[in-house]
C-alpha cells in the first residue's frame, strides 16, 4: 500500500519537509538613551568615587600636602592658574586644587554616605515601628522628630559637633570619636527626622494593606510583619529620600567646614577649601570657583539619581 | 429583621465554630460615638459545611470574618473554635489557632506583597511555622501549586503582578492551603474577578473543599455566586442576622422582606422580561446611629409601630430556616423542634 502513495496522492506537507516554524522576528528592543542628566550624574559620580578611592596610585594626582613650585621655581601663593602645571591651579600654600579636591571628595563622599545610612537606619527603624504599632509608640516618636524638625537644622549641628567634641575630649572611651565621625552623626541625626517622618506614612498605608493582614492571619509576628511584609516595600521610598538627602548632607558638610566646624586639620574637604580661598577670589577665583562646583556637581548628580529612582519607582507602585 | 436571638444554634458535635452574641464596635474619631459593625450576632458552622454571609455593602459581613480570626478582636461575645474560646486566648495562642483557619481576601493582587516571589509568598507560612525541612517545604508548595493550577516554576521566578487576577486569588487560596486549615473564611473571594474566571475559582474552591475535608464561611454581596457554593446561607443587614436557612430554600422562600428584596435585585439575563419587581427604597441608615427596633423598619414595606420599638428575634419558619422579623412573609412554626 505504501508505493501507492506517490507525489500526487500524498498531501502536500506530508511529503514535503516541515517548514521550520517560524521563528519570531528577534524583538527589536530600541535601546532607549536613558537621558544626559541620568548619564552624567553616574559618570560624574562614578568618575569621582574612582578618582577618591584610587588616588594615592594615580600618578597625575599630586599628594595634597606637595608643594607645586611656582614659575620662579620656588613655591608661592596663588602661583599657577588652572593649566598644566597645575589643572585647577595652587592655593595659598602652592598646593595643588584638583588634588585637594579629589581628596576633599573622600571626606565629603565619606561623610554624607556614612551620615546617610545612620539616617536610614535610625529613622527607618523609628518609622516602621511607629507606623505599624501607633499608640504610644507613635506619639514618642513623632515628638522626637517634631522636635527635630522644629529647631533650626544649622544651629542644632553647631551645637551638637560642639557637645561631641567637647565629650569626646572628656571621656576616654570615646576615644574613637574623632571630628570626622562626630560630623557624621551630627548630620545623621538631622537625617533621622526627615526619613522617620516618610517612613512613617508609608507604613501607616502599607499596614492597612491585605497582605498584612494576610501575613498577621498566617500566625506572623510583629517584627516577622515589619521586616519581611512591610519593609520590602518601603526600599524604594528610602532610597529615593537617601539619595536626596546624601546632597543636602554634603553640602551640609561642606557648610559646617564653612564655619570653621570641619575635619582635623591637615585633611582637605570642599568647604574647608572654599573657606580658606574666599578672600583672595578677585586675583584667584580657581581657588574658590573649583571646589564650589564640585560640590554643586556632586549635589545635582545626587538629585538627579534620587529624583529618577522616584520616578522609576512610582509607576511599578501605582501599578499594584 | 436585623434580630438576636439563638434560636438558630444547632446543638450537634459536629459544631466547629460557634460564634455567639459577637458585637464589633469602632470608635468614631474622639467624639464617642461608635460605629456598630456587627452588633450581635450568633451563628454556627458544622464540619464540612459551607456558611453563606450575604448582604449589601457595610452591613458587617467582612467585619464578622475578621472578628472570627480576632484581626481585630471583637468587642464581645464569644467566638468558639474547634472547642476553645478564642476570645480569651493570649497574643502566642492566637497566632497558633490562627494557622487552624484561614482568610482569602477579596482584592487578589492587594492580599499578595508586590515585592515577593510567588512561590516565597506562599512557602512563608510554612517558614512562620517552621514546618519541616527546607525540601519537603518546597514539595509541599509544588504540590499545592500545582494542585491550584499555578505552575511552580514560573511561580518561582515571578511577582504578583505579573499574574492575572484569578491567578493571584489561586496562589491566595494556595498559601491559604499550605498550613492545611479546617476552616476557610473566604471574603469576598470572587467579586474583584470577571464572571468567567469567577466560576473556575468557585470550582476551584468546591473541589480543594471536598479534597481537604475543609469547612468554609463564604462571604458575598452576590447571591448567585453564594447560592450554588454554600449549604447554609445568613443574611446580614446593618449588623444584625435577618434570616438563616439552607440555600435551597432560602432562594424558594425568602421569609424576610429584607432576602426577598435581595433576591429581587438579581437581574434577570433575559431582556425581554419586564421590570416588575420592586426595588427597595432609601439608603441603609447610619450604623453610628441604628434605628431603635428592627434595623430594617425604615425601608421595610411591611413595618408596623411594633417593628419601630421592639427587636425581633430569630425563630423557625420551616426546618432550619429562621427569621428575626414580627411579620415574616412565611407562617411561622410554633414551638419549632429547634
Amino acid at each position: 500500500m505504501t508505493t501507492t502513495i506517490d507525489a500526487t496522492t500524498a498531501p502536500e506537507d506530508a511529503a514535503a519537509p516541515l517548514p521550520a516554524a517560524p521563528t519570531p522576528p528577534a524583538k527589536k528592543r530600541k535601546l532607549k538613551w536613558p537621558g544626559f542628566g541620568i548619564v552624567f550624574a553616574v559618570g560624574f559620580l562614578g568618575s569621582l568615587t574612582f578618582l577618591a578611592i584610587f588616588a594615592d596610585y594615580l600618578s597625575f594626582i599630586p599628594y595634597p600636602d606637595a608643594k607645586i613650585p611656582g614659575p620662579d621655581g620656588r613655591p608661592g601663593r596663588y602661583e599657577w592658574g588652572p593649566g598644566t602645571a597645575a589643572w585647577f591651579g595652587t592655593d595659598g600654600v602652592s598646593g595643588d586644587v584638583f588634588s585637594k579636591v579629589i581628596y576633599g571628595a573622600r571626606t565629603s563622599l565619606q561623610v554624607g554616605i556614612f551620615a546617610t545610612v545612620f539616617g536610614i537606619l535610625v529613622g527607618g527603624f523609628l518609622g516602621v515601628i511607629a507606623g505599624y504599632f501607633r499608640g504610644w509608640v507613635d506619639r514618642i516618636v513623632m515628638i522626637i522628630t517634631d522636635c527635630l524638625l522644629a529647631l533650626p537644622a544649622l544651629l542644632l549641628a553647631i551645637i551638637l559637633v560642639d557637645r561631641l567634641s567637647d565629650l569626646a575630649e572628656d571621656a576616654s572611651w570615646l576615644g574613637w570619636l574623632s571630628r570626622k565621625w562626630t560630623i557624621v552623626i551630627t548630620l545623621g541625626i538631622l537625617a533621622t527626622a526627615p526619613l522617620a517622618r516618610i517612613v512613617r506614612a508609608q507604613t501607616l498605608s502599607l499596614r492597612e494593606r491585605e497582605f498584612v493582614l494576610a501575613a498577621r492571619s498566617l500566625g506572623a509576628k510583629p517584627g516577622r510583619v515589619m521586616f519581611r511584609e512591610i519593609l520590602p516595600n518601603l526600599i524604594p521610598a528610602i532610597l529615593t529620600v537617601g539619595f536626596t538627602g546624601l546632597s543636602i548632607l554634603i553640602a551640609a558638610e561642606g557648610a559646617l567646614a564653612f564655619l570653621g566646624l570641619g575635619v582635623e586639620v591637615g585633611t582637605p574637604t570642599w568647604g574647608k577649601l572654599i573657606d580658606e580661598n574666599r578672600n583672595k577670589i578677585d586675583e584667584a577665583w580657581w581657588a574658590t570657583i573649583f571646589p564650589c562646583l564640585m560640590l554643586f556637581l556632586t549635589v545635582l548628580s545626587f538629585n538627579i539619581i534620587g529624583d529618577r529612582l522616584s520616578r522609576r519607582f512610582d509607576i511599578r507602585q501605582a501599578g499594584v | 429583621m436585623a434580630g438576636t436571638g439563638k434560636a438558630h444554634l444547632r446543638d450537634s458535635p459536629d459544631v466547629l465554630l460557634r460564634i455567639e452574641d459577637l458585637v464589633v464596635e469602632f470608635p468614631v474619631g474622639r467624639t464617642g460615638l461608635k460605629v456598630n459593625a456587627v452588633s450581635g450576632i450568633s451563628l454556627d458552622v458544622l464540619r464540612g459545611e459551607t456558611l453563606g454571609l450575604v448582604g449589601e455593602s457595610g452591613c458587617g459581613k467582612s467585619t464578622t470574618g475578621r472578628a472570627i480570626m480576632q484581626l481585630p478582636r471583637p468587642t464581645s461575645g464569644s467566638v468558639v473554635f474547634e472547642g476553645s474560646e478564642l476570645t480569651r486566648l493570649t497574643g502566642d495562642e492566637m497566632r497558633e489557632a490562627r494557622t487552624r483557619m484561614q482568610m482569602i481576601f477579596q482584592d487578589p493582587i492587594s492580599s499578595l506583597n508586590p515585592r515577593r516571589k510567588v512561590r516565597q509568598i506562599v512557602m512563608e507560612p510554612l517558614n512562620i511555622w517552621k514546618r519541616g525541612t527546607d525540601a519537603e517545604r518546597s514539595q509541599k508548595v509544588d504540590s499545592i501549586l500545582e494542585e491550584v493550577g499555578i505552575d511552580p516554576t514560573r511561580a518561582a521566578e515571578s511577582q504578583p503582578h505579573q499574574f492575572s487576577g484569578g491567578q493571584c486569588q489561586r496562589i491566595s487560596i494556595a498559601r491559604s492551603l499550605v498550613l492545611d486549615p479546617s476552616l476557610i473564611i473566604c471574603d469576598e473571594p470572587v467579586s474583584a474577578l470577571d464572571v468567567s474566571v469567577q466560576a473556575q475559582v468557585l470550582n476551584l474552591l468546591e473541589d480543594l473543599k471536598a479534597e481537604y475535608g475543609l469547612t468554609l464561611i463564604f462571604i458575598a454581596h452576590d447571591l448567585a455566586v453564594v447560592k450554588n457554593i454554600s449549604d447554609r446561607v445568613a443574611v446580614m443587614y446593618l449588623g444584625k442576622i435577618c434570616e438563616v436557612a439552607p440555600s435551597d430554600v432560602l432562594y424558594e422562600n425568602p421569609a424576610h422582606h429584607y432576602t426577598s428584596v435581595l433576591l429581587n435585585s438579581i437581574p434577570v439575563p433575559d431582556p425581554e422580561v419586564a421590570v416588575t419587581k420592586t426595588a427597595i427604597e432609601g439608603e441603609p441608615p447610619s450604623p453610628v446611629l441604628p434605628p431603635p427596633g428592627c434595623r430594617f423598619n425604615p425601608r421595610c414595606p411591611a413595618a408596623q409601630d411594633i417593628c419601630r420599638t421592639e427587636e425581633p428575634q430569630l425563630r423557625a419558619v420551616g426546618d432550619g430556616h429562621f427569621v428575626a422579623c414580627h411579620f415574616p412573609t412565611v407562617t411561622p412554626v410554633e414551638l419549632s423542634t429547634r
